[in-house]
């Protein structure tokens, strides 16, 4: 396409946009639908819809937000210079013109030969997403972007320009108008229209405006030189006063007599583009960047201890979860009426797991994007790990680690947010709504695919990212928090720190599992042979404590955690064993002879002979008082009497049982046990009782299956080849429809009872017209679920693909899909 | 495999059957505090006062990075690494110096450190004038105590403000017949190179012969402050007998004698006796220009004489211990008004040098009658220890363990006076308490010594410094609660080499299903901790 400076034959000839895109190729097409994929939604009936779509304001500037500085660079001039201009004068507009023409003193100076190459590029990808039309020789942008980018009096732009002089002398006076024209030393004109041009092309020509230039009080040129690269608007007292050359007195005055300045309001002035780009020398950006500014790197690190450290860190990142879900399994806080955890809750978790706050709400996040945790959604609704948790368990851990990262890479969700005060003056609390970031997964790809274009053992910081991530998206930089820094800042200091503590990074290298997984390959090969081997041995030592000298095999993990106290966590794990922990394996069904057999086996030594003792001691003392519970008692001095009342089948459903010679006990309430008692002869009297015994076991709460939250998408999905077919067929033979049958545009109503049938723009025109003149129209309409029906309506306003009309079946105002409307026509009888 | 783990609360456990292990600990050491010694596995931690201790030995934050991350058998967590060198660039950053006009003044090389310490309120009082930038005068009587604040700031001050020499006087080691040990002398070299400082070493591994090589070293009039008065005249017949000290150049200054001599030893007693609300023994320390002065026992020393030895910085200092451990959590004075450690090593290194002897550490467990079982249920919380831990079953353990060790001299120690009275009765042995006189205590000490009497009786008074050479059986009935210090003590009475080389006993009588067995529980994780493996075995199988 590069090489035929008219594009493509039909190119030239294409008088709408609508047009090139019918001359295009269906592969064009289906690259503007997969770079825009918004349009596809829902599929456009044929490629005037589609141009109307593409065409709006908020499609327009999503696509805009894709774009990288050089490219925005290059629609921002072309928004800059009048439509239709040639990419050869665009080319000078970013590189300045080639010879002739000395730069301004304040420009950047420019890589001519890296502008040149990018230009082609640019354009391509401009074209591609269907900003830019028409061929070379006449770029044209999209009215939307135009409006969009192009420079005006109150909102300059990139490029810091003006409005034009003809848009800026926009309602002032004609004789106001002769006054600058005659200042400028321009013989008069006939009329406005003419005394603008004049001025127009004396700022244009490029020896004139230097001339009058020259003539300039200094102070006058110092003022233009405040303005040159923008903001071009300045404040001075009553702009609007007509001086003529000959009253003028301050530099001020000078310039608005001649025009070079104009007003823009009451206490406003602007300098016109024009002149702005001749004191530019020509060029509409001062710092052009025909590509991405080079990533500095900082220190090297051996690629093997990164490695190492990520993995390390990586081990670490999947005990840290499990550690976390295994207490909040036993012990499940609850979820905030507004949905989150509690600050004391995070803080009583922080401790436990002995990290920081903002770290421990980093790991909530993480199982909770993984779908490891959830609410229960039960009443007095506690957050819990998932049954997905168990499974994830029984993975090995560098697939475990795998799913936590993929889920990570992907989230919109913000752990770094947690705590940061919302709009209402609130912090935002951990698991809790607001979290969500749709530039997050975008930003955290970048950083990590930065990170990799460096050798490995590479690294960098944010200050080195920033400036190119920047240049990838300049408009995505996100809302600016309170600290004053965007919120693309703050998710890449965000993103170096979360992926220091999951182990993709390590030393602040991409480790080369990280690599692998951004790369899309499987991680998990090159992380294992990195990750320790998991052991199922301990050392037992005299001081009654355990050494697992590195990670343990889960079930023996699980197994020792019973019976000790975790005492030191990292590489290695120590664990203590106390009188308490001993009960708590016995309570759990242990017994000693199990313990002393689980130690022999596990013990890298022999088990020392304090430990066995104190395994000992405590089953000696362990369930010598026994604990149970019964709902009633019978209590008698006789044995005899109590026997008998045991004996008896009609006391079976009080459920009796002998506690002592003296006592039994009873599984109903004292009243039913009196009646049945009576019942049975026996005149027994109730005692006043205390204290029922009530033993609940805890037990491990898990939710009801759940779903990880669904990443909220950055608009709508990317389409996929299947759909992209479809589509462009369906456009393209909507548009064979619309254009190869030009039927009576609008049939009278006797044509025949069937719907109207009408192209979509000769719909949209007549309804147009209708809302103009109030008339009244009959439509064919198909509903929602595909049903044709006739109305007749009085249309009110057309909008956004919309029409809101008083529709006289329904005797109310109802609004229209446009694409719905089969087609219109005129009632007879009006 | 390396032999060293990195934890993420700071531990390093060190696997002490590896081939690498003894390397590793040497470039440990100097850094790291060893915690725990059990039998495989050793536990150092690294604390900000170690770093500082390391730094102050003159390591770097470079040296340690590389040990660690040498040693380690996994990735070092980076934010460990991290620390290590934020807090060891915090020492040093503040200077005390002798400046040649203004006398004692605190300089900075970094000056935002000295305005942040400047605005401290703690440290207002104590300095005076800015005399330039990055310096400020320190009221030269505050040496202590501002180093004792900054520490507490996190900004130790690094003390190069020097010594005075004291005044000289002559002496020297008299080694006949017997010589410095390798580590003493290692001690001693550490302490001197140091200027100030603490050397630990275990019970019975020969301090005093420390003491007195560094009174050699030193050259000059020394003042020792002990726990007791027996431990001065200790200290006084082992400097007779080990240097070239004679008896009319050692003084005594304790409740009985106030004898003020070139070498001077006194007790931390009489130095904290208060008269009408003042310490009205303080002029001490002043009383002559003391070149060195020596601090027996350092993790008991009594809180007013840290406020003492605030005031005594630019003399040499000279701690001896057993263990840093002080279960008022003082360790950070200890470090800023003493210094920092100079030496330790562990107890079972010197065990396996054959300088202390090997000891059996056994835990006899008593079950108390049902009767003594209901009387404790029942007794006030404050008189529970005391009930279990004085029971009459106590008593028959202990006869039968006399009667075991029949012939070994064995010392009984015990916390409550009638309960030592009663075994001392029912034992025909002679009882040392608090009450008994100096003379009956040297008197009852020397039949010990040459074994006219086989068993004696002692409070918690013998606890510290009586040096008992032969005896090789201990038996402790009660103690004070859980103190770890007291028992590494006690244990510290039989380790004394053995003329025969043969084990000593050490056995703790504990009433079972009590809060005696918890205390003992304490304890004992102490031993443990120092290499001690211990045995618990039950009454009836005595």
């Amino acid at each position: 396409m590069t090489t035929e400076p008219n594009g493509r034959p039909g190119r030239s000839r294409a008088r709408t946009l609508a047009d090139e895109l019918r001359a295009g190729t269906d592969q064009e097409l289906a690259t503007l639908l997969r770079l825009r994929p918004d349009l596809l939604n829902p599929v456009p009936g044929d490629l005037t819809q589609l141009v109307a779509r593409l065409s709006s304001r908020a499609s327009a500037l999503r696509a805009l937000e894709r774009l990288d500085a050089f490219t925005l660079q290059v629609a921002e001039a072309l928004a800059a210079a009048p439509d239709g201009t040639p990419s050869t004068v665009l080319r000078d507009l970013l590189a300045g013109p080639a010879r002739g023409v000395k730069p301004h003193p304040g420009a950047e100076p420019v890589d001519r030969s890296a502008v040149l190459a990018a230009l082609p590029g640019a354009l391509a990808a401009l074209r591609e997403r269907a900003l830019v039309w028409g061929p070379d020789s006449a770029l044209r942008l999209v009215i939307a972007v135009r409006e969009a980018l192009a420079p005006t009096a109150t909102a300059p732009d990139g490029t810091g320009l003006g409005p034009t002089l003809s848009e800026a002398t926009l309602g002032m006076s004609p004789a106001r108008l002769q006054e600058l024209v005659h200042g400028a030393g321009l013989p008069g004109t006939p009329d406005p229209v003419t005394a603008v041009a004049a001025l127009t092309e004396l700022l244009t020509d490029r020896e004139r405006c230097a001339a009058l230039l020259a003539g300039a009080p200094p102070a006058a040129l110092g003022v233009l030189e405040k303005l040159v690269w923008g903001p071009p608007t300045g404040t001075v007292p009553d702009a609007t006063r007509p001086v003529t050359a000959e009253q003028a007195r301050s530099p001020i005055e000078w310039l608005l007599a001649r025009g070079l300045l104009l007003p823009s309001g009451p206490g406003t002035v602007v300098l016109p583009r024009e002149l702005a780009l001749h004191l530019r020398g020509g060029r509409s950006h001062r710092l052009v960047e025909p590509g991405p500014p080079p990533l500095v790197p900082g220190a090297e690190r051996d690629p093997q201890a990164v490695d190492n450290a990520a993995a390390g860190q990586a081990h670490t990142a999947v005990q840290t979860v499990e550690e976390l879900l295994e207490l909040w399994g036993l012990q499940p806080p609850p979820v905030l009426r507004a949905g989150g955890l509690g600050v004391r809750d995070l803080k009583r978790t922080a401790t436990a797991l002995d990290r920081t706050e903002p770290e421990t709400a980093f790991w909530l996040e993480i199982a909770y994007g993984a779908g490891l945790l959830a609410p229960d959604g039960e009443a007095g609704e506690v957050w819990a790990p998932t049954p997905a948790y168990d499974q994830w368990l029984q993975q090995p851990t560098a697939e475990r680690w795998t799913a936590l990262v993929g889920s990570w890479l992907a989230a919109t969700r913000v752990a770094g947010l947690v705590g940061s005060v919302d709009g209402k003056g609130k912090a935002r609390p951990a698991l809790g709504p607001d979290l969500d970031r749709v530039l997050a997964p975008t930003t955290r790809r970048a950083v990590l695919s930065l990170l990799a274009t460096l050798p490995p053992g590479g690294t960098a910081d944010a200050d080195a990212l920033l400036p190119v991530l920047r240049w990838h998206r300049p408009l995505r930089g996100g809302a600016t928090g309170p600290d004053g820094r965007d919120l693309r800042t703050r998710l890449t200091g965000f993103t170096l720190t979360e992926a220091e503590l999951l182990g993709v990074t390590g030393r602040g290298a991409l480790g080369s599992a990280g690599r692998a997984l951004l790369a899309g390959r499987d991680p998990v090969p090159v992380l294992t042979p990195l990750l320790p081997e998991p052991l199922d041995q301990v050392i037992l030592q005299p001081d009654l404590t355990a050494i697992a000298p590195g990670p343990l095999l889960t079930p023996l993990a699980h197994a020792l955690a019973l019976c000790a106290d975790v005492e030191s966590k990292g590489g290695a794990t120590v664990y203590r064993f106390s009188p308490d922990s001993v009960r708590r394996a016995l309570d759990a069904g242990r017994t000693a002879a199990e313990l002393h057999g689980f130690l022999a086996q596990h013990s890298r030594t022999a088990v020392p002979q304090p430990l066995a003792y104190l395994i000992d001691d405590v089953a000696r003392r362990h369930g010598v008082l026994r604990v149970g519970a019964a709902s009633a008692y019978l209590r008698c001095d006789d044995p005899a009497l109590l026997s008998e009342v045991l004996a008896d089948r009609r006391a079976a459903e009080l459920r009796l049982r002998l506690l002592a010679p003296t006592v039994l006990a009873a599984q109903a309430l004292p009243d039913t046990v009196l009646s049945v008692l009576r019942a049975m002869g026996y005149a027994p009297a109730a005692e006043s009782a205390e204290g029922d015994l009530l033993i609940t076991r805890p037990d491990a709460h898990r939710t009801p299956p759940r779903t990880p939250p669904v990443p909220v998408a950055d608009g709508p999905a990317a389409p996929d080849e299947v759909l992209l077919g479809a589509a462009v067929k369906a456009i393209r033979a909507g548009d064979h429809a619309a254009t190869a049958q030009r039927r009576q545009a609008v049939p009278g109503p006797a044509a025949a009872r069937q719907l109207p049938r009408t192209a979509a723009a000769d719909t949209l025109a007549a309804l147009q017209t209708a809302v103009l003149l109030g008339e009244r129209m009959w439509i064919g309409y198909v509903n929602a679920e595909g049903l044709a029906t006739q109305r007749v309506i009085d249309p009110v306003k057309v909008e956004g693909g919309f029409v809101t009309a008083f529709d006289h079946h329904a005797e109310k105002v109802t609004t229209f899909a446009l694409h719905r409307i089969t087609g219109v026509a005129e009632l007879a009888g009006d | 495999m390396s032999c060293l783990i990195v934890q993420s609360d700071k531990t390093l456990l060190l696997e002490i059957d590896h081939p690498m292990a003894a390397d590793c600990r040497r470039a440990i050491a100097p850094f790291a505090e060893l915690e725990r010694a059990p039998e495989h596995v050793h536990t150092y931690r690294v604390t900000p006062l170690g770093l500082w201790n390391a730094r102050a030995a003159g390591h770097d934050a470079e040296q340690v990075v590389d040990a660690l991350v040498t040693y380690s058998r996994y990735p070092v967590p980076h934010a460990l690494l991290v620390d290590v060198a934020d807090t060891m660039a915090r020492y040093g950053r503040l200077q005390l110096l002798k400046h040649p006009t203004h006398g004692l003044v605190l300089t900075t090389t970094d000056r935002p450190v000295l305005e942040e310490v400047l605005k401290s309120k703690k440290i207002a009082p104590l300095v005076g004038a800015r005399v330039e930038p990055d310096t400020v005068v320190v009221h030269p009587s505050e040496r202590g105590q501002i180093k004792q604040v900054l520490l507490k700031l996190g900004w130790p001050a690094e003390d190069h403000a020097g010594y005075v020499d004291g005044e000289a006087h002559p002496i020297h080691l008299e080694e006949d017949g017997w010589q410095l040990r390798p580590y003493q002398k290692h001690a001693v070299e550490g302490f001197w190179h140091g200027g100030s400082g603490v050397v630990v070493l275990p019970c019975g591994a020969g301090k005093t012969l420390v003491g007195a090589a560094a009174m050699a070293e030193a050259k000059s009039t020394t003042l020792i402050l002990v726990t007791n008065t027996v431990s001065a005249r200790q200290w006084k017949h082992e400097l007779v007998k080990r240097t070239s000290l004679t008896e009319d150049e050692i003084g005594e200054y304790s409740g009985t004698r106030k004898e003020i001599r070139p070498v001077t030893i006194a007790t931390y007693q009489v130095m904290t006796t208060k008269r009408k609300g003042v310490y009205s023994h303080l002029e001490l320390f002043d009383a002559r220009n003391w070149g060195l002065v020596v601090y027996d026992e350092v993790h008991l020393l009594p809180a007013p004489v840290f406020k003492f030895t605030a005031d005594l910085q630019a003399r040499r200092r000279l701690g001896l211990t057993a263990t840093l451990v002080r279960e008022d959590g003082r360790e950070g004075d200890v470090f800023s008004l003493i210094g920092p450690k100079r030496f330790d090593a562990p107890w079972k290194e010197i065990e396996a040098q054959g300088y202390i002897a090997p000891a059996d550490c056994c835990e006899v467990r008593v079950t108390l009658s049902d009767s003594e079982r209901l009387a404790y249920a029942t007794a006030e919380p404050e008189e529970r220890y005391r009930f279990c831990s004085t029971t009459v079953t106590k008593r028959r353990v202990v006869e039968a363990l006399v009667k075991k060790h029949q012939g070994d001299q064995t010392l009984i120690i015990g916390q409550y006076i009638d309960q030592l009275d009663e075994l001392g009765e029912v034992l025909g042995a002679p009882v040392i308490k608090g009450e008994t006189s100096n003379l009956q205590r040297e008197k009852l000490f020397d039949a010990f010594r040459s074994k006219e009497i086989n068993v004696l009786v002692v409070s918690k008074v013998a606890n510290f410094s009586i040096d008992l050479p032969e005896a090789t059986v201990a038996i402790q009935v009660s103690g004070t609660f859980g103190s770890r210090q007291e028992e590494a003590q006690r244990l510290g009475r039989v380790l004394r080499p053995k003329a025969d080389g043969h084990a000593a006993h050490f056995y703790s009588v504990v009433a079972r299903d009590t809060v005696d067995q918890d205390f003992a529980a304490h304890r004992q994780r102490f031993l443990a901790e120092q290499g001690y493996a211990y045995r618990i075995i039950d009454a009836d199988d005595v």
